[in-house]
C-alpha cells in the first residue's frame, strides 16, 4: 500500500484512532508526571546527550574498547555489516546448536533485519515472549508502537485470537488474557534452545550490556537457555558504568512514565562457575546497517543518539492520528521518519521526512535533544536532489520566479494587483489536494493599510 | 561463508572514515558541545531517612514489605508470609541467610520442579531509597531464577544496604557479577488495551523483609 493510503486506511479506522489516543494521551501525560520527580530534567538531558556525542566522535574507539572488555568477561563478539549478515551469523549459531526454538525478548534492531523470517527459513522457530509481540505474532502482524507493539488492537479481537490460537475459553479480562499467555509461554522458555534479546546499553568500560523490562521474558531469555545472542546496534555503546545512571533516569521516564522500569538486567560476559546460574553462551552481535554513514555529518549523526523510548511518537500529531503501520516503517513516527531513510536508503523511503508538519513536538520531548525537524528538511532535501527530470525542472523554474517577484516590491504589486482581478490562484494541487486554498482578498493588506492611514488623517 | 574479521575492519574502517568526512562540517557548524559528563551530587539523604522513603516507595511500586528486628522475628515473620500467600513449594537461594530462616526451603531445584515451586526466597545485596528498588547480585548468591520463576519473591534485605539513590547503588555494585538485576515492584504490563496486569512472567507478588539489626 502506498504511505497515502495506508494514512487513509488508517483515518477511516475509528477504533484505531481511539486506541491511539487514548495511549498517547496516557503516555504522555503520564511522562510529564514523571519529569517532575528529576530535580533538572534539562540537566540530565544535556548531560546524555553530552555523553553520547563524545561516544559517537570516538565510536570505533568505544566500540573496540567494549569489544575486548566483553571479550574478557567472556563473550564472544560478533560484527555485521548489515541485516543480512547478522541474520546469518545468528543463523549459524542456531543451527551449530542445532537449535529448533529460540525465545525472544522485545528487540527493534531483530525487527529491523527481518530476523524471525530468516531463522524460519533455516527450520528454527522464533517465539516472541513479550506480552504485545506475542499477540502480534500470533495474529501474524508487525509492531505498531516502539513500546506498546499491539496498541492497535482490542481486548476483544486478542480475546477471539487466543482462543482460536491457544484454545482457551473467551473472555473479556485482561488478567486471564495474561495468564493464558504466561501459561503458554512458560512451556517455550523451559524447551527453547537460544534466547534472544536486544540491548539497550552496553557499556564500553566494564563489556556489560544493559536490557530494561516490565514483564520478566527479557529476564527469563537471558538466564533460561544455554545460549543468549544479544543484537545490538553499534550505536548503543556508551563510555562508563556510571554513565547509565542519567541514561536509567530519562528513558523509562521518556517511554512509559515509570521512574523505572521493572527490571533492568546488567549482564556482564557469562557464569563464572559452571554451578552459577546463567548460559554456558554469550554471544554479542554489533549491528552497523548503514549506522556508519551515519556520522558523517553532525546533522545525521545525532540520530545515533536515539534511545527508543518512543516519546516522540506519542507526541507527534499525525503518529497520534494515523498510528504505526501507515509509516511502512520498522520504525514509525517521528523517529521512523529520519531512521529509515539512512538505513534502508531514501530512495525507498522518500515518503517518510514528509510524514510531518514539522511542528517540533517531538524535538521537544526527545530525552537526548535530537533535532528531528532538522533532520527531515535535511532528508527532505536529499528526496529533491535525488528527484531527476520535469518535476525537478519545474519547481527549479518556479523557485527562480518566485524569488525574482519576492525581490522586487512593485514587481510583486504588480503580479498581485493582475492575480487578484483575474482570480488567479496558483497551481500547487500537493498542496490543495488537503487543504483548502482560500481566494485572493479583493484588496491586498497594503492597500487596506495605505486607505487605513488616509481614513485616519481625515477623521 | 562470512568472515567476521573482514566485517569488523570494513565497520570500523567505515566509521573513521565517516568521522573524517564530518570534521569540516562540525567545524562550520557549533563545535560539538562540550558539556561536563560529571554528575553533581544531588542532597544526600541521611541514614535514618532511609527506611521510611525507601518503603514509602515500595508501596507506591505495588511491591509489599515487613519491618523486623533480628533473625528470630525474621524467620517468625517469613513463615507467616508464606502461608499467608499459602505457599507450600518454596524455593531458596543458596544464601546462609535464608538457609538459617528457612531450614526446609528447596534448593538445587531443576527446571521444571523450580516452575511448580509457589514461591522463592533470596536476599538482596542493596535496595534503593529513591526508586523502591532491589539490586540482586550473582557473584553473591544465586538468587537469578529463585527470584524470577515462582509466582511469588520474597526478598530479605538488611536495612544497612539501603542505598539513597540509582547513582550510590551504581558506584556500589559488585561489577564482577555476570548478572546484576535491578527489581522495582511485581512484574507487569499493559499491553493490553493499557489495562495494568501484574505478574506476566515474573512474580505477581514481591515482598521485602526488611531486617534492623538487633540492638546490642
Amino acid at each position: 500500500m502506498t504511505f497515502e493510503g495506508g494514512v487513509r486506511a488508517a483515518l477511516a479506522d475509528v477504533q484505531l484512532r481511539g486506541a491511539l489516543r487514548q495511549a498517547t494521551t496516557l503516555f504522555g501525560d503520564r511522562r510529564g508526571t514523571a519529569l517532575a520527580s528529576v530535580p533538572d530534567w534539562e540537566g540530565a538531558r544535556e548531560r546524555a546527550r553530552a555523553i553520547k556525542d563524545e561516544t559517537l566522535l570516538h565510536l570505533d574507539r568505544y566500540l573496540e574498547q567494549f569489544t575486548s572488555s566483553a571479550e574478557r568477561a567472556g563473550a564472544r563478539m560478533h560484527w555485521a555489516r548489515d541485516a543480512g549478515e547478522a541474520c546469518e551469523i545468528i543463523g549459524r549459531i542456531g543451527e551449530v546448536l542445532g537449535a529448533r526454538t529460540v525465545v525472544k525478548s522485545k528487540s527493534m534492531a531483530t525487527e529491523e533485519i527481518h530476523l524471525n523470517a530468516a531463522l524460519a527459513r533455516r527450520g528454527i522457530e522464533p517465539i516472541e515472549t513479550d506480552l504485545g509481540e506475542y499477540i502480534i505474532q500470533l495474529a501474524g502482524e508487525t509492531p505498531s508502537h516502539i513500546v506498546v507493539p499491539a496498541i492497535h488492537k482490542t481486548k476483544a479481537q486478542i480475546a477471539a485470537l487466543f482462543a482460536e490460537k491457544l484454545g482457551i475459553a473467551p473472555t473479556d479480562d485482561a488478567a486471564a488474557l495474561t495468564a493464558a499467555a504466561r501459561q503458554a509461554l512458560r512451556r517455550r522458555f523451559a524447551e527453547a534452545d537460544i534466547g534472544i534479546s536486544g540491548v539497550n546499553f552496553a557499556v564500553a568500560e566494564t563489556g556489560t550490556i544493559l536490557i530494561l523490562e516490565n514483564e520478566g521474558n527479557a529476564r527469563l531469555t537471558t538466564s533460561l537457555p544455554r545460549t543468549h545472542i544479544a543484537l545490538m546496534g553499534i550505536e548503543k555503546v556508551i563510555p562508563r558504568f556510571a554513565d547509565l545512571e542519567v541514561f536509567l533516569q530519562l528513558l523509562p521516564r521518556s517511554g512509559t512514565g515509570q521512574v523505572l522500569t521493572a527490571y533492568q538486567s546488567l549482564l556482564t560476559g557469562v557464569k563464572r562457575r559452571p554451578e552459577d546460574e546463567g548460559p554456558d553462551e554469550l554471544h554479542i552481535v554489533l549491528l552497523d546497517n548503514g549506522r556508519s554513514r551515519m556520522l558523517a555529518s553532525p546533522v545525521t549523526r545525532q540520530s545515533l543518539a536515539c534511545i527508543r523510548c518512543g516519546a516522540c511518537l506519542n507526541a507527534c500529531p499525525v503518529y497520534r492520528q494515523i498510528g504505526g503501520h501507515a509509516y511502512d516503517s520498522v520504525y514509525p513516527g517521528p523517529i521512523g521518519a529520519i531512521l529509515t531513510p539512512q538505513l534502508i536508503g531514501i530512495e525507498r523511503a522518500a515518503h517518510l521526512p514528509y510524514a510531518s508538519s514539522l511542528c517540533g513536538a517531538c524535538r521537544d520531548v526527545c530525552p537526548v535533544k535530537i533535532d528531528i525537524p532538522a533532520l527531515l528538511l535535511h532528508l527532505r532535501a536529499q528526496v529533491i536532489e535525488q528527484r531527476a527530470g520535469k518535476s525537478r525542472l519545474l519547481e527549479r523554474v518556479a523557485f527562480r520566479c518566485y524569488a525574482a517577484v519576492m525581490a522586487r516590491p512593485r514587481l510583486y504589486e504588480w503580479t498581485m494587483r493582475v492575480a487578484r482581478i483575474l482570480r488567479i490562484v496558483p497551481p500547487l494541487p500537493a498542496w490543495t489536494k488537503w487543504r483548502d486554498l482560500r481566494p485572493l482578498a479583493p484588496r491586498s493588506f497594503r492597500e487596506e493599510w495605505r486607505v487605513g492611514l488616509r481614513d485616519e488623517g481625515v477623521s | 561463508m562470512i568472515r567476521t574479521d573482514d566485517a569488523r575492519g570494513q565497520i570500523l574502517r567505515s566509521i573513521r572514515e565517516s568521522l573524517a568526512a564530518s570534521v569540516p562540517l562540525d567545524a562550520m557548524a557549533h563545535a560539538p558541545r562540550r558539556h561536563s559528563t560529571h554528575v553533581p551530587p544531588g542532597p544526600s539523604l541521611q541514614a535514618p531517612d532511609l527506611v521510611p522513603r525507601f518503603t514509602e516507595q515500595l508501596s507506591a511500586v505495588g511491591a509489599q514489605w515487613t519491618l523486623v528486628r533480628g533473625e528470630v522475628e525474621a524467620a517468625r515473620a517469613l513463615r507467616r508470609i508464606l502461608s499467608d500467600a499459602g505457599a507450600k513449594r518454596v524455593a531458596g537461594s543458596d544464601a546462609p541467610l535464608v538457609a538459617r530462616l528457612l531450614p526446609e526451603r528447596l534448593t538445587d531445584l531443576s527446571r521444571d520442579e523450580l516452575f511448580i515451586c509457589d514461591a522463592g526466597v533470596t536476599t538482596a545485596q542493596w535496595g534503593i531509597a529513591e526508586t523502591g528498588t532491589l539490586v540482586l547480585e550473582s557473584a553473591r548468591e544465586r538468587s537469578r531464577l529463585a527470584s524470577l520463576v515462582p509466582p511469588m519473591h520474597v526478598a530479605l534485605l538488611s536495612t544497612s544496604r539501603i542505598c539513597a539513590s540509582l547513582a550510590d547503588a551504581l558506584a556500589r555494585v559488585d561489577v564482577a557479577s555476570h548478572a546484576v538485576t535491578l527489581i522495582t515492584g511485581p512484574s507487569r504490563t499493559s499491553d493490553i488495551e493499557l489495562t495494568l496486569v501484574v505478574g506476566v512472567h515474573g512474580p505477581q507478588v514481591v515482598h521485602i523483609l526488611l531486617l534492623e539489626e538487633e540492638a546490642q
